[in-house]
């Protein structure tokens, strides 16, 4: 998952959601969506060193497991400090490295028939830091840790919605998680272990689980480290690295785990001894440092974007190309229309048509903003995306990318009915306000009426999730938990859906994509997703504005760097330090 | 004497309820809601009321109030079941934002500040004061020029600016110093000289600047009274009868100083954001932004003390510095 993180310190500092899928690797500055990614800035890799990281960032979100939902944290902890059952491998081969291997557990799972059980068996030999091995009782305990929403928040809530536990008349589980005990013997049910075996029972067929559990909040955690609320600050590592100081607002320290058994993993390089992550650097600071590559800095490497006003710099001077990266960002970023509010389509389709694409995207940042998108799934993710036609012929005809006003007042003529006044609901930023005031203006042109509703970032989420709120179009931006569309399309449009900004509730939607999400055919489920997805762009459900795009710098003796398709991040677990 | 101080400090301990009731109250109104802030990615209203609940924001605002106030004397839990925890006093609140208690994140941040509050205002005054002295012992002459066009230059840099020169200059093209971070002096006293001097400077040169054209002007005024005039009569040598009128001319630099460093040690917000010093006004600045009301409100009551003792600090020093000065 999942939207963007708002804010002024949205750049760099915290982009909130989990996978990420980002088609093209290597330093380079023409890449293209579905171009095969080139070899990082790499030779043999070199074990030793210390690898910096740099960040403005305060602290990492979330170092818990159960509460880390951030692609670039969950892509640290699952290389440095916490393995799950399975994990993807580091490549920058898009499909080989968006398919999960077995890490904790020996394979990637065994589903039953229906893919509504799930078993997984342990290794030997995988050991905390403190000597004592992972267990599957570890991994038991970690799981239920979700279901403590009191004390485990912001994690991903898969276990809660997937796992086959009775749920009480307001919809919450029946289990309240580990601190209270409340209702464990549900659990004890769902979740078994019989020796290094662990079942998870599900309550639907999810042929995908075995995805789902390369997430953090199916990390083991052993109970008698377990701290709670405050595990954030000291993780107990089962990984290569365990933690030497953690002091949020200066600095994260791994030093190497002797207790972690590099036989038991066929995934990470672990190459550096040490890992120095430094956080709070000033954004314009950390900027002319990575262009400056400065002797102490060369080792260095940062997950925040390049400052828009260096773009031009970075990107048109070769003594960057090749350590800067030009890649998709984990997200489609696109306006909600609320179907509850806005219930004709072709009302719906007149607002896609009248909308002035070019404008947005341009002042979004233009090329480097991002490439023009055509639904809510993005190339990057691999087999699921297939061009919509969206902008071809899905409206009826052709539809510029600065919009066609005149075909808009015909779609609205067609319909018989008024357009409704239209609120714009977004979140307040700079960029934010000029492309509301673009989207108002061209809609205008078509006649139709359009109020702007700016929202503090802080509270946007909040805002628009309530349907009482939330007006006719919500800004949102997404990107898929693991790479299958079946986090976003649910996720998205279906009634039980955590991000249906469209409030779209269409039954004989909702069995096309519960047949989508049973099809245990990888190929043949690919293959729903498209048509559900071109289906959603026809029903206009969004207005989808660009597959987001972000730029990286990382230092010249930084070797096994590119962007890696799984988190859309770093690809920690293989960095290493040059001579 | 012991009547004034003692009433002071109650006025002080007043001031902070007040401070600490307002704080609260405009949190209150604020269109920031912080259950929604840590609803978490899966958000629904069901858990922003749980959030609610757990944060303690479903309770009235004098409810909420009370317990704040409670804390502070007697400690607070936290969570419940095997996940709870204590917050002893004195308990500003817990950041759930940050998953720390207030008061630990005040005290691991206040030396932070004070050392780069101290270190700049030794070297300002180091700076500002004799070049003031220097610029009204030679007024009109090309040292006293100097030092007021450089007074003024300083005066008009921002402080951000100043610093992201400094670094880009030092760091980033000489490389004669490290890049900004916070070592503490006790784990490496000679790198964390390396990596204070550029924020030292960045806030000495901004307050130099004011305080040479005080130090001048109070000179200046001082040197032009009666009393000079006769002791300069009666035939005292010119050091002796400056050094009379540097001493009354304290009075208002005594005063600026005071606010001054008071300020500083509330927080310098720019100086510990440009050289990633983790500081309380870097603190300030985050809760703000994250709407982290227990740290908000910390923070708030943390400044507004600094700002309150410094004041009767300056008030009773005045007895020292002028004679003519009784407190009552």
């Amino acid at each position: 998952m999942r939207r963007p993180t708002l804010g002024w310190r949205a750049a760099g500092l915290v982009a909130a959601g989990a996978l990420v899928l980002t088609a093209c690797g290597g330093g380079g500055t023409t890449d293209e969506p579905g171009q095969e990614p080139e070899e990082g800035a790499a030779g043999e890799p070199v074990t030793g060193g210390t690898l910096k990281l740099l960040s403005q960032q305060e602290q990492i979100l979330h170092l818990d497991p159960q509460r880390n939902y951030t692609g670039e944290d969950l892509a640290l902890a699952s290389a440095y400090l916490s393995r799950t059952l399975t994990q993807y491998p580091y490549t920058t081969d898009v499909e080989e490295a968006n398919t999960p291997v077995a890490d904790l557990a020996t394979d990637t799972g065994t589903p039953n028939d229906d893919a509504t059980e799930w078993q997984f068996t342990l290794k030997d030999g995988v050991r905390w830091e403190d000597g004592s091995d992972v267990t599957c009782e570890d991994v038991k305990y970690g799981v239920s840790r979700t279901f403590a929403t009191d004390v485990i928040t912001d994690g991903p809530t898969y276990a809660i919605s997937m796992l086959d536990i009775p749920t009480d008349d307001e919809g919450s589980s029946q289990y309240k998680g580990p601190y209270t005990g409340e209702g464990q013997e549900l659990y004890d049910e769902a979740v078994t272990c019989d020796g290094n075996t662990i079942t998870f029972r599900l309550n639907r067929s999810v042929p995908d689980f075995n995805y789902t559990v390369t997430l953090q909040s199916f990390a083991p955690v052993k109970e008698s480290e377990d701290t709670g609320e405050q595990y954030d600050d000291r993780v107990f590592s089962n990984g290569p690295y365990q933690i030497e100081d953690y002091t949020p607002g200066q600095q994260l320290i791994l030093v190497r785990n002797e207790e972690y058994d590099p036989e038991t993993d066929d995934i990470r390089g672990s190459y550096p001894d040490r890992i120095e992550y430094t956080f709070a650097v000033d954004p314009n600071v950390l900027d002319q440092r990575m262009q400056a590559d400065a002797a102490e800095d060369q080792t260095a490497i940062t997950p925040d974007s390049v400052l828009t006003a260096s773009l031009a710099t970075v990107f048109n001077d070769p003594q960057f190309e090749d350590r800067r990266y030009n890649e998709f960002d984990p997200y489609v970023r696109y306006i909600a229309i609320n179907t509850s509010k806005v219930p004709n389509v072709l009302h719906r389709r007149a607002i896609l048509a009248a909308a002035d694409r070019a404008a947005i995207l341009q002042l979004a940042g233009g090329e480097f903003a991002g490439d023009p998108a055509d639904g809510t799934i993005k190339p990057n993710i691999g087999q699921d995306y297939a061009p919509t036609g969206l902008w071809e012929e899905l409206l009826g005809q052709e539809i510029p990318l600065e919009g066609d006003p005149e075909y808009a007042k015909q779609l609205i003529e067609e319909s018989g009915e008024p357009m409704p006044r239209l609120t714009y609901d977004y979140a307040t930023s700079p960029d934010a306000d000029r492309g509301a005031v673009a989207l108002q203006e061209a809609l205008a042109r078509a006649d139709i009426q359009v109020r702007l509703n700016p929202i503090e970032a802080g509270s946007y989420y909040g805002v628009v999730l309530n349907e009482n709120q939330q007006n006719e179009l919500s800004l949102a931006g997404w990107g898929p938990d693991w790479p299958n569309a079946s986090t976003i399309i649910p996720e998205l449009f279906g009634t039980q859906g955590g991000f249906n900004l469209s409030r779209y509730n269409n039954p004989e939607f909702e069995e096309r994509v519960a047949e989508a999400l049973a099809e245990q055919d990888r190929a043949a489920q690919a293959a729903l997703w498209q048509e559900l997805n071109a289906f959603t762009m026809e029903e206009a459900l969004v207005l989808p504005t660009r597959f987001g795009r972000e730029q990286r710098l990382h230092g010249s003796k930084v070797g096994g760097a590119y962007i890696w398709s799984p988190y859309g991040s770093w690809p920690y677990g293989q960095l290493y330090v040059m001579e | 004497m012991g009547g004034y101080i003692l009433r002071r400090l109650a006025s002080i301990i007043v001031l902070l309820i007040l401070i600490s009731m307002v704080t609260f109250g405009l949190f209150s109104l604020l269109p920031t809601d912080p259950a929604a802030l840590t609803c978490g990615k899966s958000c629904t209203p069901a858990i922003i009321e749980d959030n609610r609940e757990r944060l303690g924001l479903d309770q009235p605002v004098p409810v909420q109030y009370w317990e704040f106030v409670k804390g502070i004397f007697v400690g607070r839990t936290y969570g419940s079941g095997t996940a709870a925890f204590e917050c002893e006093a004195p308990c500003l609140g817990y950041s759930f934002r940050r998953g720390e208690e207030v008061t630990k994140l005040l005290v691991d941040r206040f030396p932070v500040t004070a050392q780069l509050a101290i270190g700049a205002a030794i070297l300002w005054l180091a700076i500002g004061v004799p070049a003031g002295i220097l610029a009204a012992r030679h007024r009109g002459r090309w040292i006293d020029k100097t030092a007021t066009g450089l007074s003024l230059v300083a005066y008009s840099f921002p402080s951000f600016f100043l610093g992201y020169v400094l670094i880009f200059v030092f760091v980033i093209r000489l490389g004669w110093l490290p890049s900004p971070a916070y070592v503490a002096p006790t784990q490496d006293f000679g790198e964390f000289l390396q990596l204070m001097i550029l924020p030292w400077l960045t806030m000495a040169l901004l307050y130099a600047g004011f305080y040479t054209r005080l130090t001048r002007t109070q000179m200046l005024e001082t040197m032009g009274e009666d009393y000079i005039r006769t002791a300069r009569a009666k035939g005292l040598p010119e050091r002796v009868v400056q050094r009379h009128g540097l001493r009354a001319g304290l009075t208002p630099l005594l005063t600026a100083f005071g606010i001054d460093l008071a300020g500083l040690l509330a927080g310098a917000v720019i100086a510990e954001t440009v050289f990633s010093l983790p500081g309380i006004g870097r603190l300030a600045i985050d809760s703000v932004s994250d709407s982290d009301l227990p740290v908000i409100t910390g923070t708030v009551l943390a400044a507004a003390g600094l700002i309150l003792v410094a004041n009767l600090v300056v008030d009773l020093l005045y007895g020292v510095v002028d004679p003519r000065v009784r407190l009552t």
